[in-house]
């Protein structure tokens, strides 16, 4: 039947069977992958995985001008990147769409290009924003910063319409709020949390369009050393940085669940 | 102590007039229950006092101050989206002293001055908390209180800053019937200790005007009953005051014995309700004539 539960012991052998499953079907593909090709790259068993993983961690450069690790450098990069373009993103369409949200004269000048901008996907707006940022780090943060700040600005926007309701600021008012205390003390605790799942959302997109930037434009970071090394079919090192992506993902995603739940344990959904 | 003074209000969207010349006087510690068929106006004239919809005509005074928008002076209870939600039932009733008595620079900048205020905020709410005997849920948050509990959350929020007059927009309209015994008991003590107020020479703390579309809700907490309708003579002009009488007085531990209300209810029937009873607005508009009456009839004896 739809839905019917299963037993919790069944569940957990299932979700391990499953991984089991695809490591094991990617084990026999290696494996045969091999048997016609002892130096394949393709498919890398255990010892190619290894083999990578030590690579990727080897420091670099010469004696007289050592440089750290690949992992290290692409790490810095591209997350000092991640990090820099998504606050800049997310600060800037909070108060962007509080704002829209709050006053109307604010709403009607910047909601038509808002709703605008957020239609043209944002990857297509690389070129532009070369043209204005250069190729410098800038780029891959106003990259993106811009990509998830339209579509950004407008869900706080729509947050602060719906989810506070009109009744609930017209009480605030009778209850002595200026303003600004409507603002701070009213709509941004109500609209917090709802803020913080769009972030959660927002993360997956902003990764597409750091890699999708880095991949065209970058000389450091995962998304260039995935094309280098993909370029020479060095898989076991771009599997190890896809394996990193993801759980660099999931890791986000957990923690902004657990920021959520301890600053607003009243929310539900 | 006139808590409320409506002087010559009318109000109209586009064409259509839906308030006509509202002229009411609302003394400190009453209670009055607005009735009228739906569509007569009574949120529109709530919306007035409350002060979101300016009156295009007259001028509504709380306390001798003129309305001319939402203020601490006038209080609001609606049916529902009473509580903030993200905040818990003590915060929510601690919330107007924060508004009003505080600001933002003060909060944010002088945070040792304001964390000693705080506390004495929350043993203020948890003492209206008390008044509405919720103490014991003073740290729970709205979606884990019942309605009828929110409701009562919800007029100790707005009580505490001892607004002039408390407007409650169907207040128990949501709630099952046990629980809004329950609450119109409530509101039936705060009616008691009006009139201790009274007896001992204080201002009546607790002035309330509630819509209502329950007939007997309106005669048994009420000690005053006003119905709004255009069915009158001048009706096309608008809904106006049509009914405005004293109706008898409960105390909390009386048995809820509503045969005391049938003659009355049926007069209110005759005069709000009905619309084949055309009449001048003012035929049963006495409130008070007969409060000097009775007030004459009491020095006599």
């Amino acid at each position: 039947m739809v839905r019917s539960p299963i037993p919790p012991w069944l569940m957990i052998v299932l979700s391990i069977g499953g991984l089991v499953v695809a490591l094991g079907v990617y084990g026999i593909l290696s494996a045969r992958q091999t048997a016609i090709n002892e130096t394949q790259s393709v498919l890398p068993g255990i010892k190619g995985m290894g083999e990578g993983f030590t690579k990727i961690r080897a420091p670099q450069g010469t004696e007289s001008n050592p440089k750290p690790s690949w992992l290290w450098q692409d790490t810095k990069a591209s997350v000092t990147r991640l990090f820099a373009g998504t606050a800049i993103g997310v600060v800037a369409s909070i108060v962007i769409g509080i704002l829209m949200g709050s006053y109307r004269w604010i709403e009607a000048p910047l909601a038509p290009i808002i709703s605008f901008m957020a239609k043209i996907p944002p990857t297509a707006m690389l070129p532009l924003y070369m043209i204005a940022f250069g190729t410098s780090t800038n780029l891959f943060i106003a990259m993106v910063a811009l990509g998830i700040f339209f579509s950004m600005a407008q869900s706080v926007f729509q947050a602060t319409r719906q989810d506070v309701t009109q009744e609930a600021i017209q009480k605030a008012y009778t209850l002595g709020a200026s303003d600004m205390e409507i603002i701070f003390e009213i709509i941004w605790p109500q609209i917090m949390p709802r803020i913080l799942e769009n972030i959660r959302l927002q993360i997956g997109p902003a990764m597409v369009f750091l890699i999708a930037a880095e991949v065209l434009f970058a000389d450091v970071g995962f998304g260039y050393r995935i094309r280098m090394e993909s370029r020479l079919l060095r898989m076991n090192t771009v599997y190890w940085y896809l394996a990193l992506l993801g759980g660099f993902g999931l890791l986000l995603d957990w923690l902004m669940l657990k920021l959520r739940q301890y600053l607003a344990p009243w929310f539900q959904g | 102590m006139d808590s409320l003074v409506i002087e010559n209000v009318s109000h109209w969207y586009g064409e259509t007039r839906v308030l006509n010349d509202i002229n009411l006087r609302i003394e400190a510690g009453q209670i009055v229950a607005v009735v009228g068929p739906s569509g007569c106006g009574k949120s529109t004239l709530l919306k007035a006092i409350l002060g979101t919809h300016p009156t295009n005509e007259g001028t509504i005074k709380a306390d001798g101050i003129p309305v001319t928008g939402p203020s601490r002076h006038v209080g609001m209870v609606y049916q529902h989206y009473s509580l903030y939600d993200f905040l818990t039932a003590e915060d929510n009733v601690a919330l107007g002293l924060k508004l009003d008595e505080t600001s933002l620079p003060y909060r944010w900048f002088a945070w040792p001055a304001w964390h000693k205020k705080r506390k004495e905020h929350l043993e203020r709410a948890r003492e209206y908390l008390r008044r509405v005997n919720l103490q014991d849920a003073a740290k729970r948050y709205p979606s884990g209180l019942s309605g009828g509990m929110r409701q009562r959350v919800a007029i100790a929020q707005a009580m505490i800053l001892k607004p002039k007059i408390l407007l409650l927009d169907e207040p128990f309209g949501a709630l099952d019937e046990a629980t809004r015994e329950d609450l119109q008991i409530m509101l039936l003590q705060f009616y008691q200790e009006n009139l201790r107020a009274k007896a001992e020479g204080r201002v009546p703390e607790y002035t309330m005007l509630f819509v209502t579309h329950e007939l007997n809700e309106a005669l048994y907490v009420a000690d005053r009953v006003i119905g709004l309708s255009r069915f009158h003579s001048d009706g096309h002009l608008g809904a106006t005051v049509v009914y405005d009488r004293p109706c008898p007085i409960f105390k909390p531990e009386d048995p809820r014995d509503f045969s005391r209300l049938l003659e009355q209810k049926e007069e209110l029937r005759n005069a709000v309700f009905d619309p084949d009873y055309i009449k001048h607005h003012s035929e049963y508009v006495s409130f008070w004539d007969e409060i000097a009456l009775e007030a004459a009839n009491l020095k006599a004896n």
